[in-house]
């Protein structure tokens, strides 16, 4: 179920004060660390660069305009795909 | 024979069931548009004359996204998620279920058959 509109979309409060330092330091191509993989992106957030905690480290990720109303951890996978080895050319195929 | 959005040609069979037949429209949609434009549910297609048919292929071509364009939609819906990069994306990207679902076992309508080994090469002598 989807959350309600009347509560607003959900973000760390201290997410709001970093983007708008690294706006005001006029250093927008830095990457701001951020472990708050539950907050939603906001407008606001467009065209920085997060690096979003996947449990080991920060995975950089420039926001654009397509992902504002998902969530920060879900462009940062917490695990690692790994498939069997075999025959080198149908792994190739499945990508 | 009737030709309503396309490609469709349901015939013989009562209006409410032969609009099924269009990709996009179910049970609902299809009882929706029979009393827009006031035909019986229990008419056969046969027995509509051509004002109503065309009266139907009016209603649905102003309220509802059918068929070519319904499909489209939803491939787009996929790959706006697939560009993101975004976990959903992923999931699409691997062929995977996207809500959740265990993998461990089961998942084979997204999977496809089961493959006893998968890549492995076969043994030719």
């Amino acid at each position: 179920m989807p959350r309600s509109v009347w509560k607003g979309p959900f973000v760390d409060g201290f997410m709001l004060k970093k983007a708008e330092k690294t706006r005001a330091s006029g250093r927008i191509n830095e990457v701001i660390k951020i472990w708050s993989r539950r907050s939603t992106v906001l407008p606001q957030f467009v065209g920085l660069t997060f690096g979003v905690y996947n449990g080991k480290k920060h995975v950089p990720v420039s926001i654009t305009e397509d992902m504002i109303g998902h969530k920060f951890g879900e462009f940062a996978p917490t695990r690692s795909f790994s498939s069997h080895g075999g025959d080198k050319k149908a792994v190739k195929a499945k990508g | 024979m009737a030709r309503i959005a396309g490609v469709n040609i349901p015939t013989q069979k009562r209006v409410n069931i032969a609009l099924q037949y269009i990709h996009g429209i179910g049970e609902k949609f299809a009882q929706e548009i029979c009393t827009k434009v006031n035909i019986p549910a229990e008419r056969r297609v046969s027995q509509l004359t051509d004002a109503e048919v065309l009266q139907i292929r009016e209603a649905i071509d102003r309220d509802y996204t059918v068929e070519g364009d319904l499909r489209r939609e939803t491939a787009m819906n996929i790959k706006r998620l697939m560009d993101l990069g975004c976990y959903r994306g992923l999931r699409h990207r691997r062929k995977l279920p996207v809500r959740g679902q265990r993998t461990r076992t089961n998942a084979r309508t997204r999977k496809g058959k089961a493959v006893a080994i998968a890549g492995k090469k076969k043994v030719t002598k």
